[in-house]
């Protein structure tokens, strides 16, 4: 197996409680930490989704990963080095490497500054860039990359569709030729074909220029089909994660399972209603009073207890599950 | 009652002025669709491409300049059909010159004045909506059930609070929202994202409303939220039996609620007909976006990712007018032979099957129905 590029160790966060009215309505309901001791390893080249309901903890450790908020426990290395509680004049050279897509596009491109500019920004800070090689050509070389249309670069990005915003934000986060990029929710709100052709684009990038992304989606078909692994989390946890093949077709978890059959639309009536009271367990494991099995096996101490929290263990080649009966 | 026509929409069209273009935007240039008393209708497309406009226009909230410019819009209640674009002809004048192509001048507060009189007694008790934000829906100063009893005293006979308070208490928890009680005081941003689309629900069919319009209902919630809410809206319907007229981007959630798809592309709509032939994959035929459409879905069938087959270039541009076949651009039928056919001249509606219309050249064989309405 190659070396990791990233590895994530026992990570944990919690969100002060009264950070605000609507933020994290998960940790003012249940009192459980944002991020729950999260273990998470990307390989080099490899494109890892991270599903999970909103509140479960994805954004925040795609945060945590690109360093824009410090973990309160457990160690973050990045390219062989505990970058954990590295300052940032330290960081800085590696930070390149690591680059973020946030999901917000009209906020992420400024409204004021043509395409050309935008991009410009993002190769002039490039180290590493070939000096004989013009910024124009480095910025043409982008666009093409990301297919982006070059008679557009000299618009702003009022002007440009949904689309063609997606390619810019992926060409900027492209620009300092990172090892990993982070891609929080990248084809929200995307039409279909359009979001075809992004997914088809983050393939090719990977086999182009061997780049890792962590892919953040809540569309588990579209994560199922680009990632070559899949973590799935549960209220701060990292419930099961694996080949994304197996993950989606034959899981492990009983919330793994929850989740692919409630999109097929194949789910019981009864653990569709449990879903909706949206119980989080204050101690023991998370999902047993929305769990099944849990039912089924009459409620045993296992799960509820604060002593036997159920960790990530080995099922199966590269397929971890937490979970005391696995299914 | 079921089965006869319960919504028509003939022929609208609505424009939009740009005004850093100095010209007009094609919002929806001559859409035709009849809903069904009690089917669900579903209104897929890319954005942009008219599903929205249609929708706002039957409830009357289409804001802009000009708006609605032509067509016609009737709702056949209890009480007879309302036509609910009574009066526009008499507020809109088009001309076309050969030096400037359109010209729409629209008498807008007058239109505003008389849209007001046809909508009286029809928005929220006729014809009701949900929207994809719940959120913004709600008034945040108030608390969900005094809003919730608030649409039952306006649009039902139920007119003393208690007798509302009882009734909005029944329908939080037929929405699933308990202790209805605790809910009724809860104030809009102390609820979930689905717990807010819940009561948005609780809300809207308190009025018991004979038409629903659900635009993207479920696009913001989770995998098990969104199928939540989606039972819950069948099972609703099952029981109340509502009209309902959906918009969705999601073709799973089509597939599995409505009953006919309207497929819209660039403002026009290109393909209606029974939803699970045509949104499966088999070889009844389709609309070529239609078939692009189902191409893009992400579906692996080996452990080794593939590529999906994406629909290349854009949406044509909304701007001026439009000539030919809207989709011919990106269509890999429009070539050769076809290509000046589909180029310049607007396909009619050809009937395929019994309750199955495309507009596309390459179903010439069928039987045509009808001329769709032509630019303004």
């Amino acid at each position: 197996m190659k070396k990791p590029l990233l590895a994530l160790v026992d990570v944990s966060k919690s969100h002060p409680r009264n950070a605000g009215m609507l933020s994290n309505w998960a940790a003012r309901t249940t009192g459980r930490a944002a991020l729950d001791r999260v273990s998470l390893t990307i390989s080099p080249g490899e494109i890892v989704g991270l599903v999970g309901e909103s509140g479960s903890g994805k954004t925040t450790t795609g945060r945590i990963i690109a360093k824009l908020t410090a973990p309160d426990a457990g160690t973050l290395w990045f390219d062989d080095q505990d970058v954990t509680h590295m300052p940032e004049s330290e960081f800085r050279p590696l930070r390149q490497h690591i680059q973020m897509i946030f999901q917000d596009l009209d906020g992420a491109l400024n409204p004021n500054m043509r395409v050309r500019s935008i991009l410009a920004e993002m190769v002039a800070l490039d180290p590493l860039g070939n000096k004989k090689e013009s910024a124009e050509t480095r910025i043409h070389s982008l666009a093409r990359s990301v297919q982006f249309p070059l008679d557009k670069l000299d618009v702003t990005p009022r002007q440009l569709s949904g689309g063609e915003k997606r390619r810019v934000s992926i060409a900027r986060a492209l620009a300092c030729k990172p090892k990993l990029v982070i891609a929080d929710e990248l084809t929200t709100a995307l039409d279909l074909p359009i979001q075809a052709q992004i997914a088809n684009l983050l393939l090719d990038l990977r086999d182009q220029l061997a780049v890792a992304f962590l892919f953040i989606s809540h569309d588990l078909p579209l994560v199922e089909f680009v990632s070559d692994r899949i973590a799935v989390m549960y209220a701060g946890r990292v419930v099961e994660s694996g080949p994304a093949f197996s993950i989606a077709h034959s899981p492990r978890h009983p919330y793994t399972r929850l989740l692919w059959n409630a999109h097929a639309g194949s789910v019981a009536k009864e653990e569709l209603a449990a879903t909706l009271v949206a119980d989080i367990a204050q101690q023991g494991c998370a999902f047993a009073p929305r769990c099944p099995i849990f039912k089924a096996k009459g409620s045993p101490s296992r799960c509820t207890s604060t002593q036997s929290e159920p960790e990530l263990k080995l099922v199966e080649v590269r397929h971890q599950v937490a979970c005391h009966f696995p299914l | 009652m079921k089965g006869s026509p319960h919504l028509e929409i003939e022929n609208l069209q609505a424009y939009f002025y740009a005004s850093a273009d100095r010209t007009f935007v094609r919002a929806v240039t001559g859409v035709d669709l009849c809903v069904m008393r009690g089917e669900t209708l579903a209104l897929i497309g890319e954005s942009g491409s008219g599903k929205s406009v249609t929708a706002l226009s039957a409830l009357g909230l289409l804001k802009g300049d000009p708006g609605i410019v032509a067509g016609r819009i009737c709702l056949h209640t209890d009480e007879g059909p309302r036509e609910l674009l009574a009066g526009l002809d008499r507020c809109v004048t088009i001309e076309r010159t050969p030096e400037r192509p359109l010209s729409i001048s629209k008498n807008g507060p007058a239109w505003d004045r008389q849209q007001k009189r046809n909508f009286v007694g029809v928005r929220g008790k006729e014809i009701a909506a949900i929207f994809q934000n719940p959120r913004t829906a709600f008034n945040p100063y108030l608390m969900v059930g005094e809003q919730i009893v608030e649409n039952i005293r306006l649009h039902t006979p139920t007119k003393l609070y208690q007798e509302a308070y009882d009734q909005a208490l029944y329908w939080l928890e037929r929405v699933g929202l308990e202790p209805a009680a605790e809910r009724f005081d809860n104030f809009p941003y102390g609820l979930s994202g689905g717990m807010c689309q819940r009561a948005m629900l609780a809300m809207t069919l308190a009025a018991e409303p004979a038409l629903l319009i659900a635009d993207e209902p479920t696009t913001g919630l989770d995998a098990t939220l969104r199928t939540a809410i989606l039972e819950l809206l069948a099972e609703l319907q099952r029981n109340l039996g509502f009209t309902l007229l959906m918009i969705s981007h999601d073709l799973h959630v089509v597939r599995r609620l409505a009953q006919r798809v309207a497929v819209f592309y660039n403002g026009v709509i290109v393909e209606r007909g029974p939803s699970l032939a045509m949104l499966s994959a088999n070889d009844i035929p389709k609309h070529p976006y239609t078939q692009a459409l189902l191409d893009a879905q992400p579906v692996r069938v080996s452990p080794k990712p593939r590529r999906l087959i994406a629909l290349q270039g854009d949406v044509p541009s909304p701007i001026g007018e439009a000539a030919g076949c809207r989709f011919a651009p990106r269509c890999t039928h429009a070539k050769g032979i076809n290509a000046k056919r589909c180029e310049h001249e607007s396909p009619p509606f050809f009937q395929v099957s019994s309750d199955h219309q495309l507009a596309c050249w390459l179903y010439t064989d069928s039987k045509e129905v009808s001329v769709r309405g032509v630019d303004a």
